[in-house]
């Protein structure tokens, strides 16, 4: 690697910011005043050590809150620091490992498919200018986030050196996943396969950490596996490893060597893997708008429906460990009977699969988008000009998003149902739980038709439907500890489906979401038929 | 509507904004006839076809296509018609041979010989991935799927951009093909040479609007004849006379334009002076065209 190659870095950077003045700003600001505001929210909550104690006695040891929060380091002497870092440091960590993973993926791979980088290549820009470029304008916004959230965690009183460790580590997680993502962009073959594979690898990271951390057995090693592990590992407010912080710099700086090496190993355009020549003809199914839509969505559906099952199952089979710990604890199960009025596992399988469906939204919102991307792309208009009707263009799109949601969605319930199943030797876990994962589709239904509604309205502003799914996933995890309003927690569909199988099944709300997903999905068509084809 | 107009826009209005991509476009395509559409970037042939296709709303005007309305009949049309985009996108997953199939079933069916021959004659490889084609060979895919099909009117926007000249000698060919076989085509193209070679009637479009149109035999009357001549002295006096233009002296000759009606008189006058060589050349479809826009050439700081 000489100098040359990474002639007109500088003014790279200068032209991502530019283009991503909005889109960046917009994650980093969301991340920055979620931890702001978790971190006076926690201070306000735990103000006194009986408080505290009484937050770490329920949480401690109790596997399906360590699979979700971390191990607990330093709840033996808790300070409020310690209920911070059990709170935010794994959220905040895959918020800034997403953000990153978006933010490489379109600079790099999901760039190439455009003809600019060809463009761009022919000026003075060195090879490795362009990874350099993305991986930098990364490094800065997850510096800003570090930097603004330890100085924000300082000032609402927490120690220094705790903040610090906090939000560096979760700063390095993004900083980690922007490398991994680089090197994803060279093996993938599309921008859309490289980000499935930076996203899919953030998570197979995030979920690995979890079963590391609730492991006794041979398994703990995964939480040193994982970015995420070393982040946890940092022990921030608990006697500070900064060296779990060098490890995870180390990291990055070795998977980004990694990712210039195999840059000058491939052409521009392609992947690792080359590609093979195709039939001469299409199968009559594939040359309706229908069958063309299932056929480019496909390969996504399969990805999603496989890695959603994996996850559910994974959640599913730690249900058991719940009612050991019931045994064991009877102050926990006075906390989850008065929370709840529910059995404590029935809480624990409702919880982890509405965790799934938000993620099940990740594809349907991806897969609602389709549509959007194919006219901005100017497929819609090779389509749009031959015999297709618009409804029937949108349509096939939309019913390929539906009945995908759908098998992600069964997919999460099997999931868990057969996880849980397996465990506890009980074959009725799985119906019991797809159909409680089966349950929550209208709230999904109703985020896809506000993507329509967009798309037929307001097409140039279609991704913003992604806002609506973040605000989904705080209103969910954060929904507590920053004691949002009802009205606010009113905002997310997700919150009116009754929380099977914790809760008795209820028609009503379910029906309204259903009745609701139609008027918007109606109102984007209609929108959609009368409006011009626009560009990006 | 007389049963002769393939399509017909009149004082078509198109804005974006505060930008007027057509102000008042008249467009005449006859049934049967090669017509060539011409302008120079930005002028609006783009947009008029995407009004054509209904992809695009026209907000002032009347379109008529096939004798329906491009918008509301946009699917009953698209049966009858074949399109080919100027900028031609094509899925990168799917092969050229899926793409073609894909297209002429949505358009209601391929003609199985012609989409064989046609392949063949475009030198076209159907089993690589979009992704890997070239521009060039990205639009023969587009070509291929349009002339294969049945339809009665092709609009093809630009579609020998990225060809090579003998891919274009071909498409000239399948033009002419469909010409005999009594379809319409409507062909968008800064290609000159081209229009003039397949054409039979063009208009001649500049911001949105409609400056010329008709065959190009009338449009030629228009415009000037170039001569060249050398006479028995120097015969600059050429430059005093009526309906002469730009006289230059070149070596011992004397070259000039000469304004159509006035071509008679101007050569009597010179076989006066004692003609030694003479050479006279009709107004090409170029200068033609570049006569429509002497006001944005001299913006330009190019001059004729």
């Amino acid at each position: 690697m000489t100098g040359t190659t990474l002639v007109g870095t500088g003014r790279l950077v200068r032209l991502i910011l530019r283009r991503d003045r909005v889109r960046l700003p917009l994650w980093v600001a969301g991340l920055i005043g979620l931890m702001a505001v978790s971190a006076s929210q926690v201070q306000a909550l735990y103000d006194t050590p009986a408080k505290i104690i009484g937050y770490t006695s329920t949480m401690r040891d109790n596997p399906a809150l360590v699979i979700f929060a971390g191990p607990g380091y330093g709840f033996d002497d808790p300070g409020v620091g310690v209920i911070l870092v059990n709170e935010t440091s794994l959220w905040m960590a895959l918020g800034c490992a997403l953000m990153s993973v978006f933010l490489v993926n379109r600079h790099t791979r999901a760039e190439e498919e455009s003809e600019r980088a060809d463009l761009l290549r022919s000026t003075v820009v060195g090879r490795h200018a362009t990874i350099s470029a993305a991986l930098i304008v990364a490094l800065m916004a997850n510096v800003v986030v570090t930097a603004s959230t330890t100085v924000l965690t300082t000032a609402v009183g927490y120690g220094f050196a705790g903040s610090l460790a906090l939000c560096g580590s979760f700063g390095m997680v993004g900083v980690a996943f922007a490398a991994v993502t680089a090197v994803a962009a060279q093996l993938a073959s599309t921008g859309r396969a490289a980000l499935g594979l930076g996203a899919a690898l953030a998570g197979l990271a995030f979920i690995a950490r979890g079963i590391g951390d609730i492991s006794t057995s041979w398994l703990a090693w995964l939480s040193w596996s994982s970015p995420f592990g070393w982040a946890i590992g940092v022990r921030a407010f608990a006697g500070e490893r900064w060296w779990a912080i060098a490890l995870l710099a180390a990291f990055s700086l070795a998977v980004t060597a990694a990712a210039f090496e195999l840059s000058v190993r491939r052409d521009l355009g392609s992947g690792m893997l080359t590609q093979r020549a195709g039939p001469a003809r299409a199968p009559r199914w594939s040359t309706t708008p229908l069958g063309l839509a299932f056929r480019l969505q496909r390969g996504a559906l399969l990805g999603w429906t496989v890695g959603v099952f994996v996850t559910a199952a994974v959640y599913g089979s730690v249900g058991n460990q719940i009612e050991q710990m019931l045994e064991d604890n009877p102050q926990l199960k006075d906390y989850f009977a008065a929370l709840q009025g529910a059995s404590i596992t029935d809480v624990y399988l409702s919880t982890a699969l509405r965790m799934m469906a938000m993620l099940v939204m990740g594809f349907s919102l991806s897969s609602v988008l389709r549509n959007r991307s194919e006219e901005t792309a100017g497929y819609a208009e090779s389509m749009l000009a031959t015999a297709t009707s618009r409804w029937w263009w949108v349509g096939s799109h939309l019913v390929v998003t539906v009945a995908g949601t759908v098998v992600v969605l069964a997919a999460s319930g099997l999931g868990v149902g057969l996880g849980y199943a397996l465990v506890i030797g009980d074959a009725a876990q799985v119906p019991r739980m797809l159909g409680a994962s089966l349950a929550l589709l209208p709230a999904l239904l109703v985020v896809i038709g506000l993507a329509v509604l967009l798309f037929g309205w307001l097409p140039r502003a279609t991704v913003a439907v992604w806002g609506a799914l973040a605000a989904v996933v705080v209103i969910g995890i954060f929904g507590d500890v920053l004691r949002l309003p009802g009205w606010v927690r009113d905002l997310s569909p997700l919150q009116h489906v009754p929380a099977l199988p914790a809760r008795p099944w209820q028609t009503l709300p379910i029906a309204v979401l259903g009745a609701a997903a139609v008027v918007l999905t109606a109102a984007g068509l209609v929108g959609f038929r009368r409006r011009d084809l626009t560009g990006a | 509507m007389g049963a002769d107009a393939a399509v017909r826009c009149e004082a078509l209005i198109k804005t974006f904004g505060p930008t007027r991509a057509l102000d008042g476009l008249d467009l005449d395509v006859r049934v049967g006839e090669v017509h060539g559409f011409l302008g120079p970037n930005g002028a609006g042939k783009t947009v008029t076809m995407r009004i054509l296709l209904g992809l695009l709303r026209g907000d002032g005007g009347r379109a008529t296509l096939l004798g329906g309305d491009p918008w509301a009949d946009a699917v009953a049309l698209h049966r009858r018609l074949a399109y080919v985009p100027g900028d031609t996108n094509l899925w990168p997953n799917l092969t050229g041979g899926e793409i073609i199939d894909l297209l002429g079933n949505l358009r209601g069916g391929l003609d199985e010989t012609r989409r064989a021959e046609l392949i063949d004659r475009f030198d076209l490889d159907p089993r690589k991935k979009a992704r890997a084609y070239s521009k060039g060979n990205r639009q023969k895919v587009a070509l291929v799927a349009a002339l294969a099909s049945r339809a009665e009117l092709l609009i093809l926007d630009e579609p020998t951009a990225g060809l090579d000249p003998l891919m274009e000698a071909v498409f000239q060919d399948c033009v002419a093909d469909a010409r005999a076989e009594g379809r319409t085509t409507l062909l968008s193209s800064h290609i000159l040479a081209e229009v003039e070679k397949v054409c039979d009637r063009v208009t001649i479009i500049r911001k949105g609007r409609t400056v010329r149109s008709g065959s190009l035999e009338e449009l030629r009357v228009l415009a000037r004849t170039t001569i060249s001549v050398q006479v028995a002295h120097d015969g600059m006096e050429i430059a005093g006379w009526p309906g002469v233009f730009d006289v230059r002296r070149d070596g011992v000759r004397v070259s000039f334009e000469v304004d159509q009606p006035a071509v008679g008189a101007v050569v009597e006058r010179l076989a006066a002076l004692g003609i030694v060589a003479l050479e006279s050349h009709p107004p090409t479809l170029e200068e033609l065209f570049l006569r429509q826009y002497d006001a944005e050439l001299a913006e330009a700081g190019v001059h004729q």
